[in-house]
């Protein structure tokens, strides 16, 4: 019982993070502050799926996490190769 | 529960709309990498994690990648 109570208030924590992210995200003045909050935002909803697997008991959703984890850096890393000279 | 759904629906909304506002091309490429991530998360809320992964794969993977080479393409051919 105590297990669920600290997953809702992780929940909560991670809802709030979003919410700055996209204050970020939509205030941004240039390109790379928002390529900042996608690995932010990215960075917060991969526990929130292994949460989410915690909350259901599907192990099946913890890959798709992974495969996340895995594939994000890709996105963010092109976007600073085209800030710095270009893809 | 329904709390984080509610904040990742907005997420994407506002992403989307911005996405569709912005100026610079760029920002829209990186407003539309948070609608995927959204995206993913509602579908693997639906129960649905298989079209959870595709997504993932496809949007945060593929989709930016491409974009941007696109733009950086239709840059070249503005500047002559």
């Amino acid at each position: 019982m105590a297990s669920r109570l600290i997953l809702e208030v992780a929940l909560v924590l991670a809802g709030a993070g979003i919410l700055l992210s996209l204050w970020r995200l939509v205030r941004g003045p240039c390109p790379a502050t928002r390529a900042v909050a996608l690995d932010t935002l990215t960075l917060i909803t991969m526990p929130l799926m292994v949460g989410l697997a915690v909350w259901t008991g599907r192990g099946i959703y913890v890959d798709v996490a992974l495969v996340y984890g895995v594939l994000s850096f890709l996105g963010v890393l092109s976007i600073a190769r085209y800030c710095d000279r270009g893809v | 529960m329904i709390f984080i759904d509610l904040v990742v629906c907005l997420l994407a909304i506002v992403s989307a709309v911005w996405a569709i506002i912005a100026r610079n091309l760029v920002s829209a490429v990186v407003l539309a990498g948070v609608v995927s991530l959204a995206v993913s998360y509602l579908f693997l809320r639906l129960a649905a994690p298989d079209v959870a992964m595709t997504e993932a794969a496809i949007g945060a993977g593929l989709s930016t990648v491409i974009f941007l080479i696109a733009v950086r393409r239709t840059e070249e051919e503005e500047k002559r």
